[in-house]
């Protein structure tokens, strides 16, 4: 794994290896056609009907369907159904507005709002101190990347279980509890406008921090670690393909320079990883909005509401009670998460999309 | 020198440290899925070799986790199976051929890469059930395709990525020799792009193996995945850590498997083309 990480070029590279060049100029998925791809046999159009067929059926038609459905009334019992004109019972703008005057909606948001901050912070953090360490490291960094990197693989739903494992209020099942035990450091902590309860409770009654305005559930934080922890194998392969790209020179001179390994860390590789870091950044953004899994698993919200997330919301509203007539608000607050993941995400989609070729 | 030697010893011992400490949660859920629930709760740190059995996975797999097991392989292959047809043939095209609407077409398939499985959730039960795929083995069906659709914006960006770069002078001499488009892609593009192809098919896997939404909300009970079996075995109310750990370590097994063994390709397929979120 380090061979392939270490050697290609760039990070976030479309091609990790050797960029073929046609006439010298670097070919992208939207080049030269026009010059070389004249017609024969069947055009592009035949070769993506069958992906877009699918994917019009089972993702454009439902996008539509939940954009139009969360303007009407509707319950899963009783679909809305865009050619049965009886199940329409028309809603305006109610669902939204009964969503966006809706405290569960807020709180939620507040959550999700904290996994925004939290999430991407630890994992750019951690995963950029790893990434720095290991590639100080080099001998054993093989082992060392592969350790911080297999969580990655692990289901989300499965993360969350074993970190309940972890996290276990029995302190003969629950390591933190153990250890913490051990040192006699079971109490409950009060330091300023943080209240921390570190008697075991850590999915059901961790404590609080009290920001004046709004209490932090401190639940969210311990559920935020097992996703983090999942997750951080992302940043430490994209850092250290970054580091791979280091030239060893400019870390030499400026060591002649008299640079300590703080300052070298601080201005020659970090402004380095600035690309890798901007993706990691988004890349966990998006994640951290889209939650659902590893807190389902954890905690399903609770205890009573205090870890919801908005992506826990629509389905709650959905699923949790088939007989209520909730799916059409469900829809709404589905709809007003992906237009801030949209808005959010606009920049990063638009990076990925080839430029236009001019020629 | 001496405080280099203090340095690199520092750096060794808070990364072994780091490593260890790493490790927990997957040595937890390792060690009580591999002792007698008895010992677990007396401190599975406790336990000793001696006592380490296949007991836990043995139960599991009779209280039903065996059909979570099938259902997932077949979810999963299937789902791998068809984005690779459907995927290879869309990004030939987006990579080398033009047709209208082509930017557009990109645009739309990328943006399953940035929004919630929410938004296709809610409708997609009732529109399963209209179009035939809520009864039976049927449902896989469903899902595969599902799968497929929100995972298509990940196939086309990577393969096309990697279809781009076999050279333009080998397809103009396959076109000399009279290949169709067809023919190019069957011998010249897939076979130069084959490392390419199985990079996106091990994302594809784990990213489907580990889906646990769609599997929760779009089956019933006799097919949903391991995921979601997992889930349903995880309760606060049921006092069964031995079969949860042993649940949680056959979902990780797997993709983990998988990563282990074809390491470079996993790394080479997240560089292709960003990440799937």
């Amino acid at each position: 794994m380090t061979t392939s990480v270490k050697r290609s070029p760039h990070v976030s590279g479309r091609r990790s290896s050797g960029d073929h060049r046609v006439g010298g100029r670097k070919r992208t998925p939207f080049s030269s056609t026009r010059k070389s791809g004249k017609k024969r046999g069947p055009s592009g159009g035949a070769f993506v009907t069958p992906l877009m067929v699918i994917f019009s059926l089972f993702y454009l038609w439902p996008v539509l369907q939940s954009l139009i459905s969360s303007f009407f009334t509707w319950g899963l019992l009783r679909p809305w159904d865009l050619f049965d004109r009886s199940t329409w019972q028309f809603a305006g703008v109610d669902n939204y507005r009964r969503t966006l005057s809706d405290p569960e909606f807020w709180h939620a948001g507040a959550n999700s709002l904290l996994w925004l901050v939290l999430f991407p912070l630890l994992v750019v953090g951690i995963s950029l101190v790893m990434a720095v360490a290991i590639w100080h490291a080099r001998r054993w960094s093989v082992l060392f990347r592969t350790v911080f990197v297999l969580p990655m693989t692990i289901s989300l739903a499965a993360a969350g279980v074993i970190w309940s494992f972890v996290y276990n209020s029995d302190s003969h099942i629950g390591v933190l509890n153990a250890v913490l035990k051990a040192l006699h450091l079971q109490g409950t902590l009060d330091i300023g406008p943080l209240h921390l309860n570190t008697t075991g409770q850590w999915l059901a009654d961790p404590g609080t921090l009290n920001l004046g305005f709004y209490d932090v559930r401190l639940v969210n934080v311990f559920v935020i670690i097992a996703a983090a922890w999942a997750f951080a194998g992302y940043g430490v392969i994209t850092f250290s393909a970054g580091l791979a790209s280091l030239p060893q020179e400019l870390i030499d001179s400026a060591r002649v320079d008299g640079s300590g390994t703080v300052q070298v860390v601080r201005h020659v590789i970090v402004p380095h990883l600035r690309k890798p870091m901007r993706i990691v950044f988004v890349v966990s953004v998006i994640f951290a909005l889209r939650t659902f899994d590893i807190v389902y698993v954890m905690t399903q919200g609770g205890p009573n509401t205090d870890s919801t997330v908005l992506g826990l919301l629509p389905w709650q509203q959905a699923f949790a009670f088939l007989t209520s007539p909730q799916a059409g608000q469900a829809s709404a607050v589905a709809v007003l998460m992906s237009a801030v993941l949209i808005a959010l995400g606009f920049p990063y989609l638009k990076s990925m999309l080839p430029r236009k070729e001019s020629r | 020198m001496r405080r280099n030697r203090l340095t690199l010893t520092a750096l060794y011992g808070s990364l072994t440290v780091g490593s260890l400490i790493w490790m927990v949660p997957v040595v937890t859920a390792l060690a009580i899925s591999l002792l007698p629930i008895g010992q677990t709760r007396e401190g599975w740190w406790n336990g000793s070799l001696s006592q380490l059995t296949l007991d836990n996975y043995r139960d599991a797999w009779d209280q039903g986790v065996s059909q979570y097991v099938v259902a997932s392989f077949v979810i999963t292959l299937g789902s791998v199976a068809v984005s690779l047809v459907v995927g290879a043939l869309a990004s030939y095209a987006f990579a080398r051929l033009e047709f209208r609407f082509k930017r557009v077409a990109f645009f739309l398939l990328l943006t399953t890469m940035i929004v919630p499985v929410q938004i296709i959730l809610i409708p997609l039960l009732p529109w399963l059930r209209t179009l035939g795929l809520d009864q039976g083995g049927l449902q896989y069906l469903g899902i595969i395709l599902v799968h497929t659709a929100f995972g298509a914006g990940w196939a086309v960006f990577m393969m096309s990525a990697f279809f781009a770069d076999v050279p333009e002078e080998l397809l103009e001499a396959a076109r000399l020799d009279g290949a169709s488009h067809l023919g190019q892609l069957r011998y010249v593009v897939l076979p130069l792009a084959l490392p390419g192809l199985v990079s996106f098919a091990i994302i594809d896997f784990v990213f489907v193996w580990n889906d646990l939404l769609l599997g929760l909300t779009l089956l019933d009970r006799d097919h949903q995945p391991l995921t979601v079996g997992l889930a349903n075995l995880q309760s606060p109310h049921l006092a069964q850590e031995n079969l949860v750990s042993a649940g949680s370590i056959l979902v990780i097994l797997p993709p983990l498997l998988l990563f282990v063994a074809l390491n470079r390709f996993y790394v080479r397929g997240l560089f292709a083309g960003g990440v799937k979120g």
